[in-house]
């Protein structure tokens, strides 16, 4: 993965670059914005070159802030903001979710609790025989196991067939127990940076050397009932994205296209005049979160943003796909409606490295400070 | 390059019988054996030529799986043809034909061209429905009907291509408004205009992609 160490510029300099368009006296009001909250920017600003994570002092203070009697989730949240180190994501995400226990305590105690609770679960809606189960469950079934081996199919590692089965009895215990949306496909690409980071708990290396069936059946157990409890919790800000006619997402979207027009009106009367609707390529970045918009390396990175947030998410992710978007506001004026559908389902961000995400990052949090609690801003 | 005229197709049917599949194999002449799920809508493009005309198809390819018919529905609106695609080896894709043309009747407009294609006719070891029952179910409801692979691309130009030649003597017989851009049609450089008077015909866009 990119650790390179690049050359800061000046916050300021690179806020400027990266939100061009940003009239100078919006821009005024953002620094003071900023100065007052000691804000999460400059962190994120500095962080551009992906090897903040690792920096040796911020290390020093997750574990600082994983000691103690409790952990403080706010100030864990803040610099989860900005990457984790990998081998603590582990813990910190189920943290941030919810699903461990401030309380080291009682973490390991509850832990515990909830992994046999999700076993339970499974052999109680997944391990029966065929005869026992309703139609609409044999359908269910079937179409999960039809779309495990369609998961993620550049990444080797998904295409072994104890992970496939794993994330079979994951996907369809949590459809059963949500049967207000049920199995809707990309939940099963949600899945899977749950189990690459538990399973990085128990396997070295890189994740293309993994093999799963070294692994003993409780330590496979554990993995699939964190990567349920994660997704669960993870789903839980976001229940009616994926209920009938997907009511959340369409919310989102409908925001999303009013933000672009706020922050780049060129870019938006641009893709109107071409008849592009945002429902034909920020379906898919919303339904999936953006993991298929990005390089999968990249996606823990953004995901632990995304858990910082917590219940905050769907409104940032708005933000997020429009900083995602106006990385090309360029070129997206240069194509027409036909390259631009294109354009924006394969998204060329296949050598992307940190700093790209980084950058698309920040700058959704700049906007998300300048707009969001100016409602007007968006009204006009 | 311009067109003569641009057609607009979508791909419907159910989830896993190879609609993504069929485009790629189309568009870009290539199959991939483990398809990404197509969630919400995918796009493609392709000139072809028809009556030496250059015919520009531009193909809606939709998320198969009942959650998403919400937002796939707004696509049959403003699809001059669609391609309704079942997987022979599984009965069931089959059998809910039926819903997708009650759907297509719906919400599309009642010229739209249908083309049937039971796909994965590689697979003929593993067949669940016969030819003559795809037969039979298109001519009970007035469809073309063809089986294909995208796997050994069998079919696939000809279903694409055959779809276009029912759309373009429509045209030719007058069965549409040209100039109403909801039938999915657009009148290029060189095409005839609608009976309405149409567009004006040196308004082709030039420089478009068209891979």
């Amino acid at each position: 993965m990119g650790q390179s160490k690049r050359a800061n510029n000046s916050s300021e300099e690179e806020l400027q670059s990266s939100g061009n368009r940003i009239k100078s006296a919006e821009f005024q009001k953002l620094k003071i914005t900023m100065t007052n909250s000691e804000s999460k920017l400059s962190d994120a600003l500095r962080s551009a070159s992906g090897a903040r994570a690792v920096d040796s002092a911020r290390i020093t203070k997750f574990t600082k802030a994983l000691s103690g009697s409790s952990v403080i989730l706010e100030k864990l949240r803040e610099l989860a903001w900005n990457g984790v180190p990998p081998d603590m994501r582990p813990s910190i995400w189920r943290l941030l979710l919810g699903y461990a226990s401030p309380n080291p305590d009682s973490r390991g105690r509850l832990l515990t609790r909830k992994r046999l609770e999700y076993v339970d679960c499974a052999s109680q809606y997944y391990d029966i025989p065929e005869t026992e189960r309703s139609d609409d469950e044999i359908n269910m079934l079937r179409q999960i196991a039809v779309d495990c081996p369609r998961t993620v199919p550049d990444v080797t590692f998904f295409q072994q067939e104890q992970v496939q089965k794993s994330l079979e009895r994951i996907l369809y215990t949590w459809a059963i127990r949500h049967p207000a949306s049920g199995y809707v496909q990309g939940i099963n690409d949600l899945v899977t940076p749950f189990l690459m980071v538990f399973l990085s708990e128990h396997l070295d290396g890189g994740m293309e050397s993994w093999s799963v069936s070294d692994l003993s059946p409780q330590k496979i157990s554990n993995v699939e009932a964190d990567c349920y409890w994660c997704l669960s919790k993870l789903l839980d800000s976001m229940q009616d994205h994926y209920t009938f006619a997907q009511p959340g997402i369409q919310r989102l979207i409908f925001k999303l296209k009013e933000l672009v027009h706020r922050i780049d009106e060129r870019v938006s009367r641009h893709m109107e005049e071409e008849g592009l609707e945002f429902l034909q390529f920020a379906f898919r970045w919303l339904n999936c979160l953006l993991i298929r918009e990005i390089p999968f390396h990249l996606v823990t990175r953004l995901w632990d943003t995304y858990l910082a947030e917590g219940d905050a998410l769907p409104d940032f992710l708005v933000y997020i796909c429009a900083s995602l978007l106006l990385t090309w506001s360029d070129e997206l004026l240069k194509l027409d409606f036909q390259e631009m559908v294109m354009f924006l389902q394969h998204l060329p961000t296949q050598n992307w490295t940190h700093h790209e995400l980084e950058m698309v990052l920040s700058r959704a949090y700049m906007w998300h400070v300048m707009f969001n609690n100016s409602p007007r801003h968006l009204a006009s | 390059m311009s067109y003569a005229y641009l057609f607009k197709y979508i791909i419907i049917g159910d989830t896993g019988v190879g609609k993504s599949c069929l485009l790629l194999q189309f568009t870009d002449k290539r199959f991939q054996p483990v398809h990404d799920l197509t969630i919400g809508v995918e796009f493609g493009a392709r000139m072809i030529t028809i009556d030496n005309k250059p015919i520009k198809l531009q193909i809606w390819d939709t998320a198969g799986q009942e959650s998403f018919r919400s937002i796939t529905r707004s696509y049959y609106r403003g699809a001059a043809g669609a391609l309704l695609v079942y997987d022979i080896t599984r009965r069931e894709t089959f059998n809910h034909l039926a819903n997708w043309l009650e759907d297509a009747r719906q919400h599309a407009n009642a010229n739209m061209t249908i083309m049937l294609i039971g796909n994965k006719c590689d697979l003929s070891h593993r067949r669940a429905v016969s030819t003559e029952e795809g037969e039979q179910f298109a001519k009970e409801h007035g469809l073309v009907f063809m089986e294909a692979s995208a796997k050994t691309a069998q079919n696939v130009e000809e279903a694409f291509i055959s779809t276009a030649a029912t759309i373009y003597k429509k045209i030719q017989d007058g069965v549409f408004d040209v100039s109403n851009e909801s039938y999915g049609i657009k009148v290029g450089y060189g095409g005839i205009p609608g009976p309405s008077g149409g567009r004006d015909g040196t308004s082709s866009q030039a420089g478009g992609c068209c891979s």
